[in-house]
């Protein structure tokens, strides 16, 4: 089975026919160059003189596939087109600038892609029609033997009986081809596509900050909820003794246990929140500090914003940072969507160890049954605002939408 | 007699609870409290209490700190009782090793509480002998320092290795079938030679020059 397996899998496995597609995609833009290529080429021979003719040509085949190929978004579709018909997983790193050591690596797999898809193209281009050509002599009432350049003509009967099965064969060998295209390709993406070295070790540092961002969240949990459970115990240890003879310290001991308690909820609470957010974004998501070119997007699709920021926002703990600024984001888009154009006023504050966040805006003449929609949003900056054991509420007022968040600047506040 | 205690830790509720604990005993009471490390020397000086319980993490001065002054600068120190909240703490070696008489975490029981004062008071037995270990186990003995120069006799060396089990006098002198009398000349003699001030820091000694391999 395994022997029979190894020749003949390929011809039934999925993976053979998806390297096909990715090899035909290669294809299909090389005979897109050639066939710009080729027509401009034409003019140039009829317009342009000998010599420079002799200069421009080759350049005109040349310059338009590379200059593509070192685009840096080739990189990224190349390697989703590769994870998705290839099969091979790996990580492009994404955003930020891309080295000319990348771009140099990704434009040689550019390049290699669109020859193979050429050469496997060009294969199946003779190998298919002919070979089912081929299968079909018998049926025919005068066999013929064409293969475009030759014809013969053949007798019926037996004796051709090798035609069909040659047919057959040029047609197995054309898919084994691109089998084997697939294969080349596969042995290169590592040394092509992949992340480079410094990608690695840059990926490796940005897992080693995060690992010990969680090592420093799971001493502080440690520490936090440690503490608490030390209390506890030796509280109730204690308000057990003396509970006949000292019922007052007894209670102040059941009083105090509540409270560590609370507090290490709350704390647990807390460093959730966080792990849970850093485990959703791997992309560093914007803070307060991004919060201008956010006015600017907003006001660039007309909507009047009166911001009125006081206080140190820079100094803003990431977390509530982030928090804010997503709150905002969605609390401008929300106004957008349900009231329309109308002015927005939005107040950002640093007093007394909280950021401070309100967000006006007229309601719009939809109505409140509008309102409905953005409900989901509401609940889920409700949701986060607690994780950060902040205050949130929402609603009209007056005619006016308002939001209003306040988030502890520490996280014991 | 009463045992006289002094409570050293930064949280105010450790210190209400083990009060508490220490106070609802007859034996035992508290006669005061410091909230740093820094205060126990004048408090100690004042008061003069039989046992400090000592917090290990301080925020000014640690417990290591303190015990070391205390041990150093007084001229008969009291016992320090060191409170960890971590068992596999490595301050709390440190601690032993600056001249503590044990070590008790925060999370013993109540009864475990009163009697880890009560048995370094008296410091008749070593206080968990198998926790002190575990902590020397971790550590690598310094071989040719603490014991160089020091001869024991066959069976003071025996009565080293009896008391880092932590055998109490009555027990190794039922072991050796010789009086207590006896059990404690050894006893003393052995610590007038290791200059050790109780078994704690003969054992310690013992563990910390290789003359006996924890683990």
């Amino acid at each position: 089975m395994s022997r029979l397996g190894v020749v003949f899998g390929p011809l039934v496995s999925g993976s053979t026919y998806r390297r096909w597609v990715y090899l035909l995609l290669g294809a299909a833009l090389l005979f897109f160059y050639l066939a710009i290529e080729l027509t401009v080429n034409t003019v140039l021979h009829q317009q342009l003189p000998g010599l420079p003719y002799l200069i421009v040509t080759p350049l005109l085949f040349v310059l338009p596939p590379v200059l593509t190929a070192f685009l840096s978004a080739v990189r990224i579709v190349e390697a989703a087109a590769v994870r998705a018909l290839l099969g091979l997983s790996f990580t492009v790193p994404t955003g930020g600038g891309y080295s000319w050591e990348v771009r140099w690596r990704t434009a040689t797999w550019y390049v290699l892609h669109l020859l193979l898809g050429g050469v496997a193209a060009a294969a199946a281009l003779f190998a298919v029609p002919i070979g089912i050509g081929f299968l079909l002599t018998p049926l025919a009432d005068v066999p013929v033997l064409d293969v475009g350049v030759a014809r013969w003509t053949l007798q019926h009967g037996w004796s051709s009986a090798w035609i069909p099965l040659l047919g057959v064969t040029l047609i197995v060998s054309a898919i084994y081809l691109g089998a084997g295209l697939g294969v080349v390709l596969m042995r290169a993406v590592p040394a092509l596509l992949g992340p480079t070295p410094s990608e690695r070790v840059a990926e490796l540092e940005r897992q080693a900050t995060l690992l010990a961002e969680r090592n420093r969240l799971a001493r502080e949990l440690h520490d936090s909820v440690g503490h608490a459970l030390t209390i506890t115990t030796i509280q109730a240890g204690a308000a057990r003794r003396v509970l006949a003879t000292d019922p007052e310290f007894a209670d102040r001991a059941l009083l105090a246990i509540e409270e560590a308690g609370r507090a290490a909820l709350a704390d647990l609470d807390h460093v959730l929140g966080l792990l849970r957010e850093a485990s959703t974004s791997t992309a560093p998501q914007p803070t307060l500090d991004e919060l201008p070119q956010l006015l600017a997007t907003t006001r660039s699709a007309g909507v009047t914003v009166h911001e009125e920021l006081a206080g140190e926002l820079s100094s803003v703990p990431l977390a509530v940072s982030r928090e804010a600024y997503r709150i905002v984001q969605e609390g401008l888009t929300n106004a957008l969507r349900h009231a329309g154009k109308v002015p927005v006023t939005l107040r950002i504050a640093v007093l007394l160890g909280n950021l401070e966040l309100e967000l006006v805006n007229p309601l719009g003449t939809a109505g409140g049954a509008d309102r409905d929609g953005g409900g989901r949003g509401l609940a889920g900056m409700r949701e986060r605002v607690t994780v950060l054991r902040g205050r949130f509420s929402a609603g009209a007022e007056d005619g006016q939408w308002r939001v209003c968040v306040r988030l502890p600047l520490r996280a014991g506040a | 007699m009463t045992t006289t205690v002094v409570l050293v830790d930064d949280e105010d509720l450790i210190r209400t609870g083990l009060r508490a604990i220490i106070d609802a005993e007859p034996d035992l009471c508290v006669v005061g409290e410091c909230t740093d490390g820094a205060e126990v020397a004048a408090v100690v000086a004042r008061l003069r209490p039989d046992v400090v319980l000592m917090d290990v993490r301080m925020s000014a001065v640690d417990g290591i700190q303190a015990t070391q002054h205390l041990v150093s600068t007084m001229q008969s120190p009291p016992k320090v009782l060191v409170v960890t909240t971590f068992e596999n703490d490595d301050y709390v070696y440190d601690a032993l090793r600056a001249g503590a008489s044990g070590f008790l975490l925060k999370r013993a029981r109540p009864a475990e509480i009163v009697q880890a004062v009560r048995t370094v008071a008296n410091g008749d037995s070593l206080l968990f002998p198998a926790a002190i270990r575990g902590l020397a186990a971790h550590r690598t003995p310094h071989r040719d320092t603490a014991l160089r120069g020091v001869q024991l006799t066959d069976r003071e060396a025996e009565v080293l290795r009896l008391i880092a089990k932590g055998m109490s006098n009555a027990e190794i002198a039922e072991q050796f079938v010789v009086s207590v009398e006896t059990v404690k000349t050894h006893v003393g003699n052995v610590l007038t030679k290791l200059g050790a001030r109780d078994r704690t820091q003969a054992v310690i000694t013992a563990y910390e020059s290789g003359f006996i391999t924890p683990g």
